[in-house]
This record gives C-alpha cells, structure tokens and sequence, in this order.
C-alpha cells in the first residue's frame, strides 16, 4: 500500500511536468487536439451514413457499430494518454540515458511506461466516456452486461500495457522502436470496427495471436450480451497471463542492454 | 514500413466494403462489389501517385534555417522539391505495385477493368493534375512554419494527414456523404485529388462532369499557384534565418 502511495504520487509529478512541458506549445496543442477531433467527426459520420444505406454491418445496426467504434477510441485514448513516454524511449537507450532512468530508485519500467501522460488524450477521455456509456445505455443493458464491459475495457488496458511492454522490451534488443508502436496503432485500428468482417485466418490472428479482438471487440460485445460469464473469465486469464509475459520480457530484455554510447 | 502502414489500411477497408458487399448482387451507394473493391484497391496506387511527395520537409528546412542554402543557389526551390517528389512517386508506385500483386493474389477480389481509351486518357489528365494541386497543397502548409517554426508539422497533421485525406475520398468514397455535403465539397480542391480520377476510372460520371471536374481542378491550380507564389513572398519576408 505504502508503495502504490508512492508510485501514485510519483506519476503524479511525472504527469504534471509532462502537462507543463505541452502547455508551453499553446499552438501545438490546440493544432493536435482539433485534429484528433476532426479524424473522430470524420469516421463517426462515415459510419452514420454508411449504416443509413447499409442498415447493418456483419450483422451489428447503427448504435452496436457505434459502439465497437467508440469502445476502439476509448481504449485507444486511454492507453495513449497512460502510455505516451513508450514514444520516447527510443533516444534514450540509443544515447545510454537509459543508465539514468535504471541508477533511480523508481521502477524503470514504470518510469518508461508511464512517465509521460499525454494532456491532449487527457482532454477528450471526458466526452469519449460519457458518449461511450450513452450509446451504450441505447441498447439497454442488464447490471452484470455492464459489469462486464467495465471488466472489459480494464482487461483491454492490462493487454494494450503489455504491449507498449513488448515495443520497450524490443526496443532494448533492436533500439527500434517508432515503427513496431505505429505497427501495434495500425494493427489496433482493425478494432474500430467489430471484428465479425474479417475473414479467417485474419480473424482469428486479430483475436487470438494479436488480441484487437479481446481488447475492444469483446467489452462492446459484452454490452450486447453477447459474452457469457466463461468467456469474459477467459478473456480476463488470457489478459493476465500476456501480462505476465510481458513482464517476463521486460526481464529478460533488460539484461540485453548494453549501456552502449553512454 | 511506411508501406506496411498503407496495406493495414487497405486490408481494413477492404474487409470493410467485403462484409457491405457480401452479397454479390448488392448494391449501395452506386457501387457493386466489384467496383467497391476496385475503389479500395485504387486508393493504393492513387495515394503513391499523388499522396506520396518529399515536400513534406519543407516546413523542417524553414524552422531550422536549412532553406537558406537554396535561396543563395540558382535554383528553383519549388522545382527542385518537385523533382524529388517525382522520385517518391516512382519508388512508392513500384511498391504499391508489388502490393497490390500479393494482396490481389491473398484476397482474389474481382476488380473492375476499365478499357475505354478515352476514360483512360481522362484519368491520366485528371492524376497530372491532382498531383500538381496536392504540389500546391502541401507547399502552402509547409509555409505556416514561417509564421510558427515550431508547429509547422502539426499543421501539416491537420490539413494533410486528416482533411486532405478525408475530404479527397482516401478513407471513404465521399458519394456515402449527404448529396448537400458533396456538392459542397465538389467546389473545393480535395475531391479532384483521388475521389474524383476514381469516379472516372470506374465509369461513374459522364462526360459533361468529366469536363467540368477538369475544368475546376485547372481553375483550383491557378488559385493555388496564386496563393503559394503570395504566401511565399510574404514568408521569406518574414524568415530570420533562425538556427544559422
């Protein structure tokens, strides 16, 4: 407990440096902020038109599409907004400051992690939230559908830090690491619509080998009720169990690293 | 990997427009499968020929000082930034070719061939001109980062990587929009860059809005031209070489 009061306040100040450090870029802030308003208007129209002709997409109407998309831009956000300092890591193992962040008496993963909260994400998780749980509530869910949702979205989370885990631990082994982030946004971008239009074995590679699918499909399919009580337990298993394997290489990644150019 | 990047999206819309189109009789917005797909599929070799350009980097030359190299050298900055651009176009379309070739061979889709000579010269006509007006376009935006060096990428993020993409039809065919949306959106430059040598591939529009298309891409480039050659002036007025 005494440690978790610790790193909570620890992530407290890193994320209040971060906010500052974006504050001072006025004008950037307000440029990247319309702009991930702007893509977000764009496709949330696309899908109300394309749904006005089509009436229903794999099956799902209007407002479960709906739902896979905003439930996608939820965690997508979320994990970005706790995730972000995974896009800076790159400069500091290729320039050995890396030996700095390791020589503090801090956690380097968590400091890797999380050492950065991204404002601009932090600004539209609000709306993201409240227009989630609206067109959520529009398709009448019982207590235990939205239990299961909430559970959901958190196993999404724990999936999408294991991998940001994965992108650092490569980055040690391979000192790349812009393009493996930017392979792991694309491939999560297939979620932004249900997972029932890709065909086999595209499909199952989205669910199981690189889960999109558990991440955001399975939380707006729990809506639904379309999870049952054994696959949300699973779906939770299979969200610890990449975690702990993301650990595992962290470990074994940090033994990899050399210090080198410092 | 830039590449990689263009094949998820178009494996995602392409998975997209497959489950519309499951039904191959189905038609939606004017589109069969097989023009659908073939939409998608043209997107890829479109955005090589006319998306892909080296002048993004002019901004990063105007807030690092770097520009001022050429302004002493007899040559044309804009000349010189459309020749390269010329070079990523080539190296991007034989990429999207071989591209194209897997995911042709992976996903069999059936694609719509056009044969008719006189469509195919009109597409060629209207893709020489999205490319000059997208030269245009980018250069413009690049130019910001003479009035804010520092944030000439992120208006670059807005007005290329989104709107630009959006409203030229490089995520969706703009036909699904409302008809007052479109009509809109044909008196601006963006639907000519893919949207519109699309429609005319496919066979979608006939030859009085074959010419009009042509027409106002040609009038947009004027304005454009009109607007670079004062926004040039006036920036290097405004450039401190800074960082030199």
């Amino acid at each position: 407990m005494q440690n978790l009061k610790k790193y909570l306040k620890i992530w407290l100040l890193m994320s209040r440096n971060s906010f500052l450090a974006v504050f001072n870029q006025k004008a950037a802030l307000s440029i990247f902020l319309i702009g991930k308003i702007v893509r977000f208007f764009f496709f949330f129209s696309f899908i109300v038109f394309l749904l006005k002709g089509t009436k229903s997409l794999a099956g799902y109407n209007l407002n479960q599409t709906l739902l896979f998309f905003l439930t996608f831009n939820l965690v997508d956000t979320l994990s970005q907004f706790l995730f972000r300092e995974v896009y800076r890591f790159r400069p500091l193992i290729v320039s050995g400051g890396f030996d700095l962040v390791l020589s503090k008496p801090i956690n380097a993963l968590f400091r890797s992690l999380m050492g950065g909260a991204d404002l601009i994400d932090l600004v539209t998780i609000v709306p993201l939230t409240i227009a989630t749980f609206y067109v959520a509530n529009l398709l009448n869910p019982s207590i235990l559908q939205t239990t299961f949702f909430v559970l959901l979205v958190l196993n999404g989370l724990i999936i999408a830090a294991a991998f940001h885990i994965f992108v650092l631990g490569l980055g040690i082994i391979s000192l790349e690491i812009d393009h493996t982030i930017m392979i792991y946004r694309d491939l999560s971008s297939l979620g932004r619509f249900p997972i029932d239009i890709y065909k086999e074995p595209l499909k199952g590679i989205i669910t199981f080998l690189v889960p999109i699918g558990i991440m955001i499909s399975f939380p707006a399919k729990a809506i639904m009720g379309l999870m049952s009580p054994a696959g949300v337990i699973w779906s939770l298993t299979f969200g610890v169990l990449v975690f702990i394997l993301s650990f595992k290489f962290w470990n074994f990644a940090l033994k990899k690293y050399t210090s080198a150019s410092s | 990997m830039w590449r990689v990047r263009n094949i998820l999206q178009v494996v995602l819309t392409f998975f997209l427009w497959s489950s519309v189109f499951r039904d191959p009789q189905t038609e939606v917005f004017g589109y069969n499968q097989e023009k659908i797909l073939t939409y998608v599929f043209g997107i890829l070799i479109l955005r090589a020929i006319v998306f892909s350009a080296r002048a993004v980097d002019v901004a990063g030359e105007i807030s690092n000082g770097d520009i001022t190299n050429f302004l002493l050298k007899p040559v044309s900055y804009f000349k010189y930034w459309a020749t390269r651009d010329i070079a990523s176009k080539a190296l991007n379309l034989s990429f999207s070719i071989v591209e194209i070739t897997i995911l042709f061979l992976i996903l069999k889709p059936h694609l719509f061939l056009q044969i008719n000579p006189v469509i195919l010269f009109a597409v060629f006509v209207s893709l020489i001109l999205a490319i000059i007006l997208f030269f245009c376009l980018l250069f413009i935006t690049n130019m910001s980062a003479f009035w804010m060096p520092e944030n000439g990428w992120a208006a670059q993020f807005l007005f290329i990587v989104i709107i630009t993409d959006f409203l030229s039809g490089g995520v969706f065919p703009l036909d699904i929009m409302p008809v007052a949306f479109q009509k809109v959106l044909y008196s601006t430059p963006f639907p000519y860059l893919l949207f519109f040598p699309l429609q005319v591939y496919l066979g979608k529009i006939g030859g009085p809005e074959i010419i009009r298309g042509l027409t106002t891409s040609i009038v947009w480039i004027f304005i454009l031209i009109t607007i670079l050659k004062y926004v040039w002036a006036k920036g290097l007025r405004k450039y401190s070489a800074e960082g030199r």
